[in-house]
């Protein structure tokens, strides 16, 4: 009897654990017949703010009601693992999705997308900010819608900043100076000085480059050693560049100043800082350029699968997302800076300090390269930075290092 | 009925055979097959085989800076193995002292740094102890009027924060092993001793180590183990991706790490993994046979 329990308990370990094996087509043929009657769904994938998100899909849904189309926003944490694990599975992965566009060279190499020129006329979008155009175009193909942009703004404590907004950089740096007593823990300006986002508006400035458009590395080039030496300067008196420490000094008023993006606003609201906004291009550099920081598009893309059975109802969400008032929806409720330039006519964005400091930088703004390559260039120019900044190492050799670690990440990749 | 009695053993198994295989020898497996494939961003749907080129890529990588990787995690391992059983063992003892009041809350106490999560307790060290700004130990330095100090931007301080906070988090698991191999000794040992004149250190040197020996074989085993994979204390410490500290120390899995995952070529970086793990098997059956010896 004990035998035959144990083989019986056996065999059902055994049947469990073979479970869910199953062929999940088995059951079509008990799908109801009305498909067509049904609303269809578009599900678009993302790794960003809910509340953005609902603001989107609250406006295309309204705008698409007649045509008995939906759009379903889903939060997929880790997003490019995602689309890389099912942006060609129609049954499991989206239909489009909404990221950042830095990661489109990598979809398109993977084969994943579709040109949005295969679905929309160029006219769609002509409204569009051109630098958030280009955020989207790889190869010279748009493959991007873009929706919105974020990019480095220096913001302020206005009870705390004595003078007035400096509009050198030189003046900046006397102000620091000045205001800056590492010893107490009080700083005039924080900002995270090692990381390459943040030194972007240096670097783009003085007209160097981390990686350029035939994906080289740009880590030995005269100007960018020129750049990291002149924010070395500002580093030392910029406390640890920590995101949580400058973040905390500003938040707790140790700082007079931060350099951050919109998204440090949620924070500095809950601390209740009396905050003042300027633009990073309206600082120009010793060579009489302004800063130029990086800027991040947020846009949508279409999953090729979805464009080829789905093209209509593709093209009717495309419309809707390239139309002025989901860029005023944006902004009016969400605080985002809209990437379609006639969002900008409505007063309320157009009087929107934060937005429009940022629509002033997007003149100087560059987007981050879409290449693929650039997803390892962070780590070797970061290291770069933290060495010079944080190691006292030198320069010249430290580059030379680390664009040999650049070269051979490339070189990995294929 | 013999061959059903010998069958026997491995139909009881079989539902945990076919668990190990999806589990561990699939994947490993699978490793294997991506490792002789093009697999990469550039061949996404359309890799193919391509033989033992990417293995040859992959021996190239295993230069000077592995070696010194695998040199820092030899020092790493055994200099935190040292120090955690001789604390360990001092603090074992203490608890082990008769008459010793409220042993059962301090023991407790100790158990604290074990309990918590990893990743919420190196965050912790990283910003209530070695942050420059908020961190307790500038705090004091900025007391005494001294400078402030970054102990994680140059590799030597960098070293020994990450070894210090690895032994806050590991001696829970040693002190309760060493308390519970202490309390195995039979007292009427020591009473002996005493008889005979054994002081405090020939007491333990003869009679507490060697009893306990045996019994924390294992545990010194595998924590000798763990401590030689460590991966996320010096990760999270130094190497985080938006705030390295500037120090650049590399264990061998941090290496690992750096080469293999960061490239998106699976082929490349299967091989890279195959290669580096076969180095890390051979050195653990080299140093689980010499501990073994030495027990």
């Amino acid at each position: 009897m004990k035998k035959r329990i144990a083989m019986f308990l056996c065999a059902t370990m055994a049947a469990s654990l073979l479970a869910g094996c199953g062929n999940k087509t088995s059951n079509t043929n008990e799908k109801p017949q009305n498909d067509t009657a049904k609303a269809q769904e578009i599900s678009i994938w993302h790794d960003g703010d809910e509340s953005v998100m609902s603001v989107i899909q609250e406006q295309v849904n309204k705008e698409l009601a007649e045509d008995q189309l939906t759009v379903k926003f889903e939060k997929k944490s880790g997003l490019t693992d995602q689309i890389k694990l099912y942006g060609n599975d129609e049954e499991s992965g989206p239909d489009m999705y909404l990221y950042a566009h830095d990661s489109l060279g990598a979809f398109v190499e993977m084969g994943v997308l579709s040109p949005i020129t295969d679905i929309l006329e160029k006219d769609a979008y002509k409204d569009m900010l051109p630098m958030t155009l280009k955020a989207g175009e790889y190869q010279g193909k748009q493959y991007l819608l873009p929706l919105y942009f974020e990019t480095l703004l220096f913001m302020y404590n206005k009870d705390l900043w004595t003078d007035e907004i400096p509009s050198t950089t030189e003046e900046l740096y006397t102000y620091m100076e000045q205001n800056t007593d590492s010893a107490k823990g009080t700083y005039a300006l924080v900002n995270q000085h090692s990381t390459a986002y943040n030194v972007s508006p240096v670097i783009n400035g003085f007209g160097g480059y981390v990686i350029n458009e035939e994906a080289k590395p740009g880590l030995t080039k005269k100007e960018t050693k020129e750049a990291i030496e002149y924010n070395k300067k500002f580093a030392a008196l910029e406390a640890d560049g920590d995101y949580n420490t400058v973040t905390t000094l500003f938040n707790e008023g140790k700082a007079q100043a931060i350099i951050g993006g919109p998204w440090l606003i949620p924070g500095i609201k809950d601390a209740n800082i009396n905050l003042g906004i300027k633009s990073l291009s309206d600082f120009t550099l010793p060579n009489g350029n302004s800063l130029a920081p990086y800027s991040g598009i947020q846009a949508i893309g279409v999953l090729k699968h979805a464009a080829e059975n789905k093209k209509d109802a593709i093209k009717k969400v495309l419309t809707v997302l390239s139309k002025p008032d989901v860029g005023v929806a944006l902004a009016e409720k969400a605080n985002c800076a809209p990437a379609n330039q006639k969002a900008y006519d409505q007063e309320k964005v157009a009087n929107n300090e934060m937005i429009s400091a940022m629509k002033q930088t997007a003149e100087t703004a560059q987007p981050m390269p879409n290449i693929p390559e650039m997803s390892v260039m962070w780590g070797p120019t970061e290291s770069l930075l933290a060495a010079v900044n944080k190691s006292e190492e030198d320069l010249d050799t430290a580059a030379e290092k680390y664009q040999k670690e650049a070269e051979t990440a490339i070189a990995d990749m294929k | 009925m013999k061959n059903k009695r010998k069958n026997r053993p491995w139909m009881y198994s079989f539902p945990a055979l076919i668990l190990i295989g999806i589990i561990v020898v699939f994947p490993i497996l699978y490793t294997g097959y991506i490792s002789l494939t093009n697999m990469n961003l550039y061949h996404w749907d359309n890799y193919h085989l391509i033989g033992l080129e990417n293995f040859q890529r992959a021996l190239l990588k295993v230069d000077s800076g592995f070696f010194k990787a695998l040199l820092t995690t030899i020092l790493w391992t055994f200099l935190n193995m040292v120090i955690q059983i001789a604390i360990a063992f001092f603090i074992a003892l203490g608890l082990n002292v008769k008459g010793l009041k409220m042993a059962r809350v301090y023991k407790t106490f100790l158990m604290f740094p074990w309990a918590m999560p990893a990743y919420v307790s190196i965050l912790l060290w990283k910003v209530g102890m070695f942050n420059t700004e908020f961190g307790f130990l500038n705090k004091i330095l900025t007391a005494m009027g001294l400078e402030k100090m970054n102990f994680l931007s140059e590799n030597v301080p960098a070293f020994l924060s990450c070894m210090i906070l690895n032994l806050w988090m590991a001696l829970p698991f040693m002190i309760m092993m060493m308390d519970g191999a202490l309390q195995s000794v039979d007292r009427s040992y020591y009473e002996s001793a005493k008889l005979d004149g054994a002081g405090f250190w020939k007491q333990n040197w003869y009679i507490t180590i060697p009893s306990i020996k045996p019994i924390l074989l294992p545990s010194i085993i595998m924590t000798t183990f763990t401590t030689f994979k460590q991966f996320d204390i010096i990760y999270l410490l130094t190497m985080q991706k938006g705030s390295l500290s500037g120090s650049t120390l590399q264990t061998i899995i941090t290496y690992a790490h750096q080469n293999a995952f960061v490239s998106n070529n699976y082929g490349l970086s299967s091989a890279v993994s195959i290669v580096i793990f076969l180095f890390i098997i051979l050195f653990s059956l080299f140093t689980n046979r010499e501990i073994k010896e030495a027990a």
